[in-house]
């Protein structure tokens, strides 16, 4: 199950989405999020998963490897899809069911579809960045586009060191977890059985080894980093230097054309459900 | 007597993927009551997956693994049962010490058994006492101990559990030669005391030699060679085939040998190898 976490994972390749700016795909990926939410009739929620399908294509990342990291979410779109269809109340001119408790009516099922879209394109678009970016690309994206904020005395390297530190230390906290668990299985610890509060307290021989272990991890780092002059982001320079280019402005444009689709759809065409 | 058997034991990892790998495969190993298995094999050749499957912390693919002739995946109660009769010791114990003091810690597995407090005592006095800790030890907290005590403090709290059979993953690894020489002596005490079986993990050609009575080289998850020390050892060119060393001293040996010294070449320990030296020369054993 914990393995299940899709969070930083990079599908390499070179596609057109793989090369373009990490600084411009974050910002485009806020872009389209927003997009997404402005979509109110069905003609222009459907252009927007034709974009989503066409920046699956160009990704080149396999259909498997997308619906995977829809799984996680399953639960939250199965959820308000039926919140929506039992709570919509349905206008006079449309048809309605209704048995025991329950009413559904025309609206609610149309409502509970487009919140179910919604939400898979927007899961879809903002895991179709970190699987096009590597997670040392988006953190320094991340830092320049932060970098502004020192104004206010934010450090925008500290803060993007550590998201990288996060991410790097993902896969090894997660195999420190799988061998302490061993040991104290090895010892009779149950957490597979009993009540929850003890399943709970049974949790705290995995803990503790773990807090103990990262504190010293995190020393060893700190030491290592000084031994090779890491002093912060001062005067720091970097191997790849990032450029905007000729696709990061077609990006750009591509982007724009399809806020400009989605609103004139929705001012042309407004078939709200 | 046998105590643990396995019959074509096979684990797969990453299962249904195109990553999958047998770690271990067709296994059938019969280990005797009281021996001292040593279980050799470089880095990657299944031991670490091979003796989690003892205990039943992985389940098998395929193939069963028999503690006293009983399947352990029988049911809930027998893999629990598992667990406990077959103590196992991972590697870097020390990592996983978690409670107040090293008392508690000790005593978690006991506990985990359901003893009455009575013998949970006793066991913990006992199992202090093999590991060469001292009484004021116990009321410290384990994290206040030195490298080397922590890793005794550790396998202290393996062998309170008493178990049957006790399985050690490398336990000297990362030890000073005085550190490691301690955990060996201690592993071999043990053994003599209590006369249970033990089964001791190791990369050292030359720890095994001195302990094991009867050796288990892994390669390419399966067993590759299984005998005697001496019926293993005495297979020197296939195990450096292997990637595995026979031990520095019996090289010296067959590399006197080679130069013409009529000597034997079945030594293993550095013991064998003065005894074989003093009789060479002529002097004699001396008492």
């Amino acid at each position: 199950m914990i393995k299940d976490i899709t969070i930083g994972q990079f599908f390499p390749g070179t596609s057109f989405l793989h090369r373009l700016d990490a600084r411009m795909k974050i910002v485009l990926t806020f872009a389209i999020i927003v997009i997404i939410f402005l979509c109110k009739s069905f003609f222009s929620l459907g252009l927007m998963v034709v974009f989503t399908v066409a920046l699956i294509l160009v990704s080149r990342v396999p259909l498997k490897t997308i619906l995977k990291s829809l799984k996680p979410i399953i639960f939250i779109v199965v959820f308000t899809a039926l919140l929506n269809i039992f709570y919509t109340t349905g206008d006079a001119n449309s048809w309605t069911y209704e048995f025991w408790i329950f009413k559904i009516t025309e609206k609610g099922v149309f409502t509970a579809l487009f919140m179910a879209v919604r939400i898979i394109c927007l899961v879809i678009i903002s895991s179709l960045l970190t699987y096009t970016t590597t997670p040392t690309g988006l953190t320094d994206a991340l830092e320049r586009l932060l970098s502004p904020l020192k104004v206010f005395k934010i450090e925008a390297h500290t803060i993007a060191m550590m998201m990288t530190l996060a991410l790097r230390f993902i896969p090894t906290l997660i195999e420190e977890i799988d061998r302490i668990m061993n040991a104290q299985k090895a010892r009779g610890a149950n957490w597979e059985s009993g009540s929850l509060v003890n399943r709970a307290k049974a949790l705290i021989p995995v803990l503790i080894p773990l807090f103990v272990s990262s504190f010293r991890r995190a020393y060893e780092l700190a030491f290592a980093m000084e031994c090779r002059c890491y002093t912060g982001g001062k005067g720091r320079t970097r191997m790849k230097q990032m450029k905007f280019g000729v696709r990061d402005f077609a990006a750009l444009v591509l982007t724009g054309t399809l806020l400009a689709g989605i609103i004139s759809l929705n001012i042309f065409f407004p078939k709200v459900i | 007597m046998t105590v643990i058997a396995t019959r074509g034991l096979t684990h797969l990892y990453s299962k249904g993927t195109p990553f999958q790998v047998a770690a271990i495969k067709d296994i059938n190993i019969e280990i005797e009551h009281g021996e001292l298995v040593g279980i050799i094999g470089h880095t990657g050749s299944g031991k670490s997956t091979l003796i989690q499957q003892l205990n039943g912390i992985l389940k098998p693919e395929k193939g069963t693994v028999l503690l006293e002739g009983q399947d352990i995946w029988a049911s809930k109660a027998s893999i629990r049962q598992a667990r406990f009769k077959v103590g196992l010791c991972f590697q870097y114990p020390e990592y996983q010490l978690f409670e107040e003091t090293v008392y508690k810690d000790i005593a978690f597995g006991p506990r985990n058994m359901k003893l009455d407090e009575e013998e949970i005592n006793r066991r913990v006095h006992k199992a202090t006492e093999f590991v060469g800790l001292k009484e004021e030890h116990l009321s410290k907290s384990p994290f206040d101990l030195s490298g080397g005590e922590k890793r005794r403090a550790a396998i202290a709290g393996v062998m309170a559990m008493e178990p049957m059979v006790l399985i050690m993953d490398e336990p000297t690894a990362g030890l000073d030669p005085h550190g490691r020489d301690l955990i060996l002596n201690l592993i071999k005490e043990y053994r003599e005391d209590t006369g249970n079986t033990v089964m001791l993990v190791s990369h050292s050609m030359e720890d095994v030699a001195q302990l094991a009575s009867t050796v288990l080289v892994l390669e390419n998850a399966q067993v590759a060679m299984s005998g005697t020390v001496e019926e293993v050892y005495s297979r020197g060119e296939e195990l450096s085939k292997m990637g595995l060393s026979v031990p520095q001293v019996t090289r010296i040996f067959a590399g006197l040998r080679e130069r013409g010294l009529d000597v034997d070449t079945n030594i293993f320990t550095l013991e064998q190898g003065r005894q074989e030296l003093l009789r060479f020369l002529g002097k004699g054993v001396p008492v």
